[in-house]
């Protein structure tokens, strides 16, 4: 060779006498399979359970298609028939405390997780069977077809299926969108110190999904006893696993992350079954999560009572293949091998199988009145009432009563200029100190001195396991802490570094724990608080620069406090631990280096949801303003001089805690309103208070709804653009004067 | 040299008055007493008369706009003068806007110089130049008024075509009624539901709203005043009128002019004033106004309402004059033609409806007056004259009394003289 080199080594041409060796990962990644002798060693009884799941969850499908098939079922009903052996194997090993959650196509893990924990100790296919189990399909059934007797009152559906005191924690619609929260799950049963553990299903498709894979990761790395249930359907609706992915063995992916794995036969009950009890073994032990892909095959297509290949994605040859290997026909066939059932007891089991779920359908339908014969439809009074629409979005705040309520001028603690990072710091340290529910966890959080802002502080060395620091993946730890909250043993508390990663966690925090309680029918609770830091002025540019209050606000599962003295963080921080929705604490970083009055050592105090603060009174206009934005908005006010303005910091922003009552006194008084914020204008927070304003109080203004926004464009990081693209207080005072208000100099002369 | 022309003080305590026209073109030169510019009070059409020879260089007040009593109206100069910088010297003489200066022969573009100043753009809220809403709400028949405004208007009972708006294109803001309610010069809203009238269960009658002249909101501004402030009470008298009618007969024999019973009753009211001088007296403030003569106001109905201009010592005037000046008076009044200041003063009114058939009313004291005697017709009907009872004409009238000044016995010895002078009216004319 004539290269030579001269300092170090050259990346690209490594040189020939190099030493090369096979890397393997450390995880295991294991094939099982049964033998003849596995299923001889069986017990019957766990053979006769698995034919009576795997008959009650066919027919029970078989039924909801020919719904479907009527036009009975509004919206998708995805059949798993075929793929009964995975969701059956791996229940069965389950007990009730073990929580499950699944996706789109979740029926069978749904009804095998409740079958389970009705008739703990199987079912057995020759007796009748049990009334618990008649119940539970027929809740399950009227919840796939939206009616009131469902679990969740028919706001769930075929897709979010819950029954918690049966494990199932809630199949979910957003592929992969279910994965961070089973991690939630698995950290409660893993920090309570039980071995149980968390099971969540899933599909070849949700296998390239960044939630998906950002759990893999946090899972391994926090050793959650986690299993993450992969049934390989070999088909995302239509797209074959081979054309999306380098590796159509999903279960390789496990020893990338460090995560034990297992690959099985998932038309195979049984192998299915043995696989769980070493998957489970692996996790009870507290050797961390595991990962089992089940190979598995749809009879339908994605939805509906055709075939795949009806839509000409696949092949009759390929179906009847695996029709051929149908996981009911091969325990049925060693069942009678074996002499525990004849082969009139099977064909009777489905037999009183299909006449049960005639049953339950005729207890939700009846005949169309006047239609054709056979003809029937959802009867009327199974169906919810239309004013149960929007019950449940928020809990009734019952939690709070009884709580040490005070205002700043009402307080009895002592009182002082304090830094307000010491204010945020010292409340957390408080409520963990007095709440062991209390799980802090964000990037950072636990170095530095109290994370990047040292709001932190102290934390990690008093409560080393509550507080979590995350790995760079806000969806995952997003979704973890919903997953605990929706738990309920834990309080989680989210800290984004920035407010712009809200986009990274938008799944986790609007489609799943922002809607999970209305969805899953309006009676649960979702206890979780996210500290937003908001980084205006930062000079952090472009992405890091944004107040989410706008964006927030839109989604009403969400309650949002916006404390802008230390005062009212430690009051609005403790409502929000306490309360039982999901609370947003906006916190701005140009607050943390600021001071103001607050507790010297109390902060066992509350502020109660939906009290807005006057921070001045006023008679000619109501400036309304939130968090870092009041102080500019005093400060216009100062400069401007001649207008009497009444200045409310509003405290809570969502739409159900807004203070109506101080904004309405306010406006009729003033009859003039200027909403003032920082940030800009596409996503900014006042356009629905305007609008809201100009409905409620119409006849009192004086003048349209003004307002003070930022730019269009999000702040760059050059700092004269920034300070252009951000409202302060010089922007107020143009506001004010072009309102031209009642306390001009003519005026007051 | 260029000065400004300002609005006259036409009435005592008027804050304004409305520049109804401009006789003369911008640019036009005018003589000492030609009319320049013609002024609109809630009482009368004034002719602002030049004090001296001069031109009219520049309009600063358009027509219908409402200027604030002092404000200047326009810019006017010696005779041949010209000005070169309207704006210039407009300033230097401390008018900063440059409004409108669009001659009056062309009212059309003052309307696009008013027009709003399109409350979407953000120009208009970073430039809140108020601008007069008169024009823009007549001939657009748009009116721009906040929602609280319009609420404070309505719980005020006043109409907010009467109001002028201050703010972005002319819309009424909330200082703008409160501005109007202060000062009294709004009128009254019309009420919306028919009084009275029965109508079908469950509907409402219908109606159409004719917008308030400037004399009918006057009235009704000035009668409410009375009616609220002036504690009235009445006295009612009635006298045999043949010999008067006689009189008037006799009077107005072979004459063009006709005397009528009422200018008869004017000068028995003036008479028994004399008489009785503590009837001539009006309430005010700090004191009471004791007059020497007697200013009598007649009241005249026109198409557009009732005006009172007044009769000034018809104690020394003769019927003859007092006829010739009602006469006058009348039709000046239907014709928009009275002036200011003759429609102020007197300390009391006559009024009659007795041309009607009216027999009797009562009548409300027109302010500041301290009383009002209303006349109803001569009609004939048994009378008894000794023992016997025979056809006599019989007058009744009525007599309001603002008790403030005037107390009962007073009014009551004035009614007796009265119907005395009408009885015996030969002592009318002595």
């Amino acid at each position: 060779m004539g290269i030579r080199v001269v300092n170090g080594s050259n990346p690209c041409h490594a040189p020939p006498m190099s030493n090369r060796e096979n890397l393997t990962p450390d995880a295991p990644w294991i094939q099982i399979s049964t033998t003849e002798a596995d299923w001889d060693a069986a017990e019957p009884s766990l053979l006769t359970s698995m034919l009576s799941q795997l008959v009650l969850i066919r027919t029970f499908e078989e039924a909801a298609l020919e719904l479907a098939a009527e036009g009975n079922i509004h919206g998708p009903a995805h059949s798993s028939i075929g793929q009964e052996g995975g969701a059956v194997g791996s229940v069965l090993p389950l007990t009730s405390a073990d929580t499950v959650n699944g996706s789109h196509r979740g029926h069978h893990q749904f009804v095998a997780k409740v079958l389970a924990h009705v008739a703990p100790e199987g079912i057995d296919p020759r007796a009748d069977f049990p009334a618990a189990v008649g119940d539970v399909l027929l809740t399950t059934m009227a919840e796939i077809c939206g009616l009131d007797r469902g679990f969740s009152h028919g706001r769930g559906g075929s897709m979010h299926l819950q029954w918690e005191e049966a494990g199932a924690i809630g199949t979910n619609a957003i592929v992969g969108g279910g994965v961070p929260l089973a991690a939630g799950s698995a950290w409660s049963h893993k920090h309570a110190g039980t071995d149980n553990v968390a099971v969540t299903y899933f599909g070849d498709g949700a296998a390239n999904i960044g939630s998906t894979l950002e759990t893999f990761n946090l899972a391994a790395a926090w050793d959650l006893p986690l299993c993450f249930f992969v049934e390989n359907n070999l088909y995302a609706v239509s797209t074959h696993v081979s054309e999306v992915t380098g590796e159509p063995r999903l279960s390789a992916r496990g020893p990338g992350f460090g995560m034990a794995s297992w690959k099985v036969d998932g038309m195979d009950p049984l192998a299915v079954y043995l696989t769980m009890q070493d998957a489970l073994a692996h996790m009870r032990s507290g050797k961390g999560p595991a990962l089992i892909e089940a190979d598995v095959y749809r009879f339908f297509h994605q939805n509906g009572p055709f075939p795949g290949s009806a839509f000409r994605y696949r092949t009759k040859e390929e179906e009847a293949h695996w029709r051929s290997r149908d996981p009911i026909d091969q325990v049925s066939s060693h069942l009678v091998r074996r002499g525990i059932l004849t082969e009139e007891q099977v064909a009777d089991t489905t037999k009183r199988a299909k006449a049960l779920m005639a049953e339950i359908l005729g207890e939700l339908t009846e005949p169309v009145p006047g239609g054709k014969p056979d003809e029937r439809r959802i009867k009327q009074s199974e169906w919810p009432d239309p004013a149960f629409v929007d019950v449940g979005v928020r809990g009734d705040l019952s939690e709070l009563e009884g709580l040490r309520f005070e205002d700043e001028d009402s307080s009895t603690a002592e009182l002082a200029e304090v830094k307000f990072i010491d204010a945020v710091a010292g409340v957390m340290n408080r409520r963990m100190e007095t709440d062991d529910r209390i799980v802090v966890l964000g990037e950072d959080i636990h170095r530095l001195n109290g994370g990047t802002n040292g709001a932190t502080r102290g934390l990690k060395d008093r409560f080393p396991d509550r507080i979590l620091g995350t790995p760079i993946s806000e969806n995952a730890f997003t979704g973890l802490g919903g997953g605990m909250a929706l738990d309920g043993r834990y309080r989680p508390v989210i800290e984004f570094m920035y407010a712009d990663f809200m986009w990274v966690a938008a799944d986790q925090l609007f489609n799943q724990i922002g809607k999970a309680r209305h969805m899953f029918g309006g009676d649960g609770t979702v206890p979780v608080v996210l500290r937003s830091k908001v980084a205006q002025g930062t000079g952090y540019g472009s992405q890091h620069s944004m107040d989410p209050a706008g964006v927030l606000s839109t989604n009403p599962g969400w309650r949002i406090v916006a404390p802008s003295t230390p005062f009212d963080y430690v009051g609005l921080m403790n409502t929000a631990l306490a309360c039982d929705d999901p609370v947003v604490v906006l916190e701005h970083v140009d607050l943390y280096t600021s001071t103001g009055i607050g507790p010297v050592e109390d902060y066992d105090y509350y502020l109660p949801v939906g009290k807005a603060a006057i921070r001045r009174s006023g008679n000619d206009v109501t400036i309304i303003s939130y968090l870092a934005m009041t102080q500019y908005v005093l400060k216009a006010v100062e400069e401007v001089g001649n207008i009497d303005a009444e200045v409310i910091d509003l405290r809570w922003l969502d739409r159900a805690s807004i203070d109506w009552d101080t904004i309405g006194e306010s406006i009729r008084k003033t009859n003039n309103v200027l909403i003032a914020e920082q940030g800009a204008r596409g996503t900014s927070y006042g356009g629905w208070l305007a609008d809201e304003i100009q409905r409620r109080f119409f006849d009192w203004l004086d003048q349209p709804v003004q307002r003070v926004t930022g730019g269009e464009a999000s702040p760059s990081i050059s700092k004269v653009l920034e300070r252009a693209a951000i409202a302060q207080d010089p922007e107020v005072v143009e506001a004010l004067r072009a309102m031209d208000l009642n306390g001009t100099e003519a005026d007051n002369g | 040299m260029a000065e400004l022309l300002r609005m006259p003080e036409v009435a005592a305590g008027a804050t304004s008055a409305v520049l109804s026209q401009w006789p003369i073109e911008v640019g036009s030169s005018f003589s000492s007493g030609d009319v320049i510019a013609i002024i609109e009070t809630d009482k009368a059409v004034v002719d602002v008369e030049a004090e001296a020879d001069g031109t009219l260089v520049h309009i600063v007040a358009t027509d219908g706009e409402e200027v604030a009593i002092g404000d200047p109206i326009a810019l006017i100069a010696g005779p041949g003068e010209t000005v070169e910088d309207v704006d210039a010297t407009l300033a230097s003489l401390g008018v900063s806007e440059s409004s409108p200066a669009t001659p009056a022969s062309s009212p059309a573009s003052t309307d696009t110089a008013a027009a709003p100043q399109a409350a979407s753009s953000p120009a208009a809220a970073s430039a809140p130049t108020p601008t007069t809403v008169d024009e823009t709400t007549a001939s657009h028949g748009r009116l721009f008024a906040s929602p609280i405004a319009r609420r404070l208007a309505k719980e005020a009972g006043l109409a907010l075509a009467g109001i002028t708006g201050t703010g972005p294109g002319g819309r009424i803001r909330r200082r703008d009624v409160e501005a109007a309610i202060a000062s009294g010069t709004a009128a009254p809203a019309q009420s919306a539901s028919a009084p009275g009238a029965p109508t079908a269960p469950g509907v409402a009658a219908e109606f159409t709203e004719t917008p308030h002249s400037r004399l009918r909101k006057a009235i009704a501004t000035r009668l409410v005043e009375s009616k609220t402030t002036a504690p009235h009470f009445y006295l009612r008298g009635s006298a045999r009128v043949d010999r008067l009618m006689a009189l008037r007969a006799e009077i107005n024999e072979g004459e063009e002019l006709r005397v009528s019973v009422n200018d008869l009753v004017l000068k028995a009211v003036a008479v028994a004033h004399t008489r009785v001088p503590a009837m001539n007296v009006i309430w005010t403030a700090d004191a009471l106004r004791q007059f020497s003569g007697v200013d009598i106001a007649v009241a005249i109905a026109t198409d557009t309402g009732l005006v009172t201009p007044v009769l000034r010592g018809v104690q020394n005037l003769s019927i003859r004059q007092i006829a010739e000046a009602t006469k006058d008076f009348a039709a000046r009044a239907r014709s928009g033609g009275l002036k200011q200041n003759e429609l102020e003063g007197g300390s009391t009114s006559v009024t009659n409806l007795g041309m009607f058939g009216t027999e009797d009313f009562d009548a409300i004291i027109n302010p500041p007056h301290s009383s009002i005697l209303a006349v109803g017709a001569a009609k004939k009907q048994p009378v008894v004259a000794g023992d016997q009872i025979e056809v006599g004409s019989v007058m009744k009238v009525s007599l309001s009394v603002d008790h403030r000044p005037i107390d009962g016995a007073t009014a009551a010895e004035w009614m007796r003289e009265f119907t005395a002078l009408l009885e015996q009216p030969a002592k009318i004319l002595a």
